[in-house]
């Protein structure tokens, strides 16, 4: 019969012997144990061994337990030390005793609570008194049987006993041991023929021409591999990607532009009113250092100014609120990327716009809030618009359906709502695929007049700001964004984060 | 946004509609803008809004908006004003920060437990979006009849005094209180003068209203007791002051349609100020012109003249068509804040016709869709890392100080990779949060100290932005990307760091320069300046094994980090 080396060896290692353990024909033959179970298993599949698996227990001693076994148990002793100073049936203060008995510490609970327990004595009152003729003390003596290897004779009882006070550690391993079967020792019998097997594929077998003749060890195909990690892009990062290439595709070109802004880009050109709570210290991120910027362009903060006092228009209303250039040259982390498109639509980012235009960014923006699963300080936005001489609000749906299509959302609602830039304006809401909860994506509307007019703009502009993590959360179903976003991350959720494509 | 809370059974009867469902009234709420955010404790709804329709802070302007979109009712609705006895007087004392003071008289009033509550809601939550928590305008409520008025022209009417007197000028019993207390001691002593202190910090003197017997109410802080509102009073005094008439007369225009809604009637009172004199509440309508063309291209639909005259009756507005034109001339009901040009007109055609009952369609527009150049290079850098074995990350760009500088060695007055002064936050929530990197490599030792018990090889890559204060620029900061990487397993070393950089100018045909350097966070003598031909653009080496350990990693770590501008401009030169 032609077999391998290594279950030849196994096979003569078991010629003549009723049976042996792995690790008894492991240490005979020179082998890892785990090769050789390895082969065991193979060679009973090819009927001529027989694998036995019985499960031991094994008893050893704890730290405790070896520490008892050698001064014996505390209660022992402590019974000892009574008998030694007062002798039996007779009351002794127990602080007199235990100094005797050289027992400190945890081990006075041990010590009363296993004699009372094991019936050698009594307290009362801070008496301790011990009986006569105790029973025999099975714990102690199993505590020496273990020590001594021969755990046969011990009662269950007792073991479990001495378990529950943590002075053995019961364990329990599979046993196997390997027996030839007929085949196996006729196989013997007529003489094993040794088949060379190959293990790696190298350069020199290659050039040698070796491989002509060779038969392959086989290798454990099922075995799982080693981890590989790899690179990958930012799950989040590949979301604004490929929302960058959606955009791309339906005609946007990619806006850029300042994290920390004044806030006349900021608020000022979006007719925001000075006094709004929006724009009060708690959800902006105002700057200690540097706290303003020097100047800003006089034209058109004339004009801003003034749209914000007068309105714009023969019907036209401002508001009723102080503005203060001061405070629109105040410096923050911007808010929302609004502030590239004020930028980019007053000429000042890359030169005066004549409609047609469509602009995008996909960036972060900064709130002042408190960290929640749908909160963060600092997230990415979705930040378009459309110029053009005549555009409705159809045209801004039909710009939302078409882009969240791309991403097999189909179920938008619309919310009318209010922006002070924007009107018409809607809220923007997908549902959930895990939760079935309506969420808010994104706010949008056609910018006002009196934005407008100050950055000298005449056609109409229809523009949104949508939340690039709540478009991840529709598509991937994450229900916390926390796990994605910043130095929390855990390395794992990037490793198996599922691929999105 | 303000949340209102609004008892569905309430609404049923006050929009007259008993058979709607709450689920059909939630939905209904959806479509006039008001989100259904949950029940409160008592089963209330509670419904959250953006703040332009504040008249509908109170379930009766709420009810008077369902009944106006479920076609109940038509036009602009105005109530009568009565004229009562009652002036308010204004005294040259008052303090020059709160010059303004308005008021009127509601009479009849019914006053149940939650009428009560739905009053005082109304009033706390104007308080909170127009009032700008009081210190632009504020209401006071009053039973009208705890009042003497003085009556010094012995005709019969009965006047109150608006007046500025200093902290210890006068004393009443402040509600929610049985002591009589001054000015200074509620703002003191009372929980809510302790709440609303900051707003009267910087006034001469303090607002003070007074009538025969006495001071009756500290605006804008508390009234007295005497005059306290409760389910028995009848008739009520509502006064208000502020910094801007015109804010605190359309609180108090939402108040009385509240009121008259309630079955009260209005009375007007005249306002006395030392140089003029008028009646309030003024309602009064405003005009407003809008262009059917207007119309017609924002909602892109085609309408009839008659379409929109009806739709506009159904918003709760009334309008004309002017003769030989394609415009409206557009009345529009005092209670409406929000209309401060003819596109919200538009808008509330809109919200009548419906929104959602508009077809999308993509708009006829042709354009040409770009990346910018700066984010396509990144793109091209993140992917050669990635492809280098780099796990890319997205570090937050705020962080701690102390992370940024001081556990990795490196101080603002540095002149190193990492130094500079940074951008600071001025009231930030958390300390991990309190200014703009002005590196990455920090972040990034962040994140291999949160995860020491993860499997290595960790190779992490984070190309983001980092800032730094610059007084020569226009925006007083100086703002770049940057191109960070660390390296982390057991048998890391300074070339671990460097093949992959070298790799990467390869690729863009680049070569790589690197020159012995010394650098806090770097092994002295396993550190160098990264050149790509155009001078220094950023760091790379060894970690010291202080940075390591002071981030609780066990393993060595090289690092680098680059400049991504300064790379993409050395390829852009040397391409030419």
């Amino acid at each position: 019969m032609k077999v391998s080396p290594i279950h030849a060896a196994v096979l003569e290692a078991l010629a003549d012997d009723d049976g042996r353990s792995i690790h008894g024909i492991a240490s005979a033959i020179d082998e890892k144990p785990e090769t050789v179970t390895g082969a065991a298993f193979a060679l009973e599949e090819a009927g001529l061994v027989q694998v036995e698996e019985v499960d031991r227990t094994t008893v050893s001693l704890t730290a405790e337990g070896t520490t008892y076994e050698g001064e014996g148990l505390p209660e022992r002793r402590l019974y000892a030390a009574v008998v030694e100073s007062v002798g039996t049936e007779t009351p002794v203060a127990l602080g007199d005793v235990l100094a005797e008995a050289d027992i400190a510490g945890e081990e006075i609970d041990i010590a009363l609570s296993n004699l009372a327990r094991k019936g050698l004595g009594a307290i009362d009152s801070g008496e301790l008194t011990v009986v006569a003729d105790p029973p025999p003390d099975t714990e102690a003596s199993a505590l020496a049987a273990i020590a001594a290897d021969d755990t046969d004779g011990i009662d269950a009882a007792v073991l479990d006993q001495l378990e529950r006070r943590n002075l053995i550690s019961v364990s329990t391993h599979t046993e196997r041991t390997v027996t030839l079967s007929s085949a196996g020792a006729a196989a013997v019998e007529e003489g094993l023929e040794v088949a060379e097997q190959l293990g790696p594929v190298t350069p020199e077998l290659l050039t040698s021409e070796d491989w002509k003749q060779a038969e392959f060890r086989p290798y454990n195909v099922t075995a799982d591999p080693p981890l590989e990690i790899g690179g990958r892009v930012h799950p989040l990062r590949q979301m604004a990607e490929r929302v960058k290439d959606v955009l791309i595709g339906m005609g946007f070109r990619e806006m850029d532009g300042p994290h920390v802004d004044a806030d006349f880009w900021i608020n000022d050109c979006l007719f925001m009113p000075q006094d709004h709570p929006a724009r009060t210290h708690w959800d902006r991120f105002a700057l200690e250092q540097p706290e303003r910027i020097d100047k800003l362009p006089d034209e058109l903060v004339d004009r801003v100014e003034a749209a914000h006092r007068e309105g714009v228009g023969e019907d036209g209303e401002g508001y009723r609120s102080p503005w203060d250039e001061d405070f629109a040259r105040a410096l923050a982390l911007r808010g929302h990327t609004t502030s590239l498109s004020a930028r980019y639509l007053s000429g000042r980012a890359i030169g005066e716009l004549e409609p047609p235009q469509r602009f995008f960014s996909v960036e972060k923006v900064y709130r002042n809030d408190t960290l929640d699963a749908t909160h963060l300080l600092e997230f990415f936005q979705i930040e378009g618009w459309v110029m053009a001489d005549a555009l409705s609000v159809r045209d801004l749906m039909g710009t939302f359906t078409e882009f969240y299509e791309h991403f097999g959302i189909t179920d938008l609602e619309f919310k009318p709502h209010y922006n002070p830039y924007t009107e018409p304006s809607f809220e923007l809401f997908g549902t959930h695929p895990r939760t079935g909860e309506l969420i808010e994506i994104g706010n949008s509307g056609i910018f006002r007049p009196e934005m407008l007019e100050p950055l000298g703009v005449e056609a109409d502009v229809m523009a949104w700001g949508l939340a690039l993590e709540r478009l991840l959360m529709l598509v991937t179903g994450a229900e916390d964004i926390r796990d994605v976003h910043g130095t929390l991350v855990d390395l794992e959720y990037l490793r198996t984060e599922e691929a999105i494509y | 946004m303000p949340v209102v809370d609004v008892d569905p059974d309430e609404l049923r009867t006050l929009v007259g509609t008993e058979e709607k469902t709450d689920d059909e009234l939630i939905a209904d709420l959806f479509a006039l803008g008001l989100e259904f955010e949950g029940r409160n404790e008592a089963g209330k709804f509670q419904l959250e809004f953006a703040p332009d329709r504040l008249d509908r802070l109170s379930v009766e302007g709420v009810a008077r908006s369902l009944r106006y979109q479920y076609g109940l009712e038509r036009g602009v609705y105005v109530p009568s004003v009565g004229r009562s006895n009652w002036t308010i007087e204004v005294d040259p004392s008052v303090p020059t920060a709160r010059p303004y003071v308005t008021g009127a008289v509601a009479r009849d009033v019914s006053l149940t437990e939650d009428t009560l509550t739905s009053l005082i809601q109304l009033q706390e939550k104007l308080h909170e979006t127009m009032g700008r928590s009081r210190a632009k305008g504020a209401i006071g409520l009053h039973d009208l009849t705890m009042l003497q008025g003085d009556d010094p022209l012995e005709d019969g009417g009965a006047s109150v005094t608006y007046r500025g007197i200093s902290g210890d000028g006068g004393q009443f019993v402040p509600l929610e209180s049985s002591e009589a207390m001054t000015p200074a001691r509620v703002l003191e002593a009372h929980p809510t003068g302790q709440a609303y202190a900051g707003v009267v910090a910087d006034y001469e003197s303090f607002p003070a209203i007074y009538d025969e017997i006495g001071l009756f109410s500290f605006p804008p802080i508390i009234n007295g007791q005497r005059t306290e509102v409760t389910t028995g009073t009848r008739d009520l005094f509502i006064e208000l002051t502020g910094t801007d008439e015109w804010t605190i007369e359309k609180m108090l225009t939402i108040v009385c349609y509240a009121l008259d809604a309630r079955g009260a009637s209005i009375e007007s009172v005249t306002v006395e100020y030392p140089d003029r004199t008028h009646r309030s509440p003024d309602l009064e309508r405003d005009r407003k012109h809008v262009s059917h063309a207007r119309i017609e291209r924002t909602l892109g639909i085609e309408l009839t003249p008659d379409d929109v005259i009806d739709l506009l009756e159904r918003a709760g507005l009334d309008a004309v068509r002017e003769e030989d034109t394609d415009t409206y001339a557009v009345e529009v009901p005092p209670y409406r804040v929000d209309v401060l040009h003819p596109v919200d007109l538009v808008d509330d055609v809109g919200r009548a016709y419906g929104f959602n009952d508009l077809k999308p369609r993509y708009p006829e527009v042709g354009t040409v869709g770009t990346r910018h150049n700066r984010s396509r290079f990144e793109r091209v850098v993140r992917e050669l890392l990635v492809g280098l074995g780099f796990e890319d990350l997205l570090n937050f760009h705020l962080i701690s100080e102390r992370a940024n500088f001081d556990r990795i060695g490196v101080e603002p007055t540095d002149d190193a990779v990492g130094g500079g002064q940074p951008v600071t936050i001025s009231e930030p929530y958390s300390e991990e949060y309190e200014i703009v990197r002005t590196w990455a490599l920090p972040s990034l030792c962040l994140v291999l100290e949160n995860n020491t018990h993860r499997a290595y090889p960790q190779r992490l890559c984070d190309i983001g932005l980092v800032a730094s204060v610059d007084r020569d620029e226009r925006l007083k900061v100086t703002e770049h990307r940057t191109v960070a990487g660390v390296i982390a397993t057991h048998d890391t070393s300074f070339e671990d760091a460097a093949a992959p950089l070298a790799a990467i100018c390869r690729r863009f045909g680049l070569s790589l320069t690197t020159q012995p350097t010394t650098h806090p966070s770097f092994i002295d003598g396993r550190a160098a300046t990264i050149d790509v031909g155009t001078g220094p653009i950023g760091i790379v080496g060894e970690l010291h094994p202080r940075v390591v350990t002071e981030f609780d990693v066990e393993v060595p770590v090289a690092a680098f980090e680059v400049r991504l501008d300064g790379l993409q401009s050395a390829v852009e030169s040397h391409n030419e």
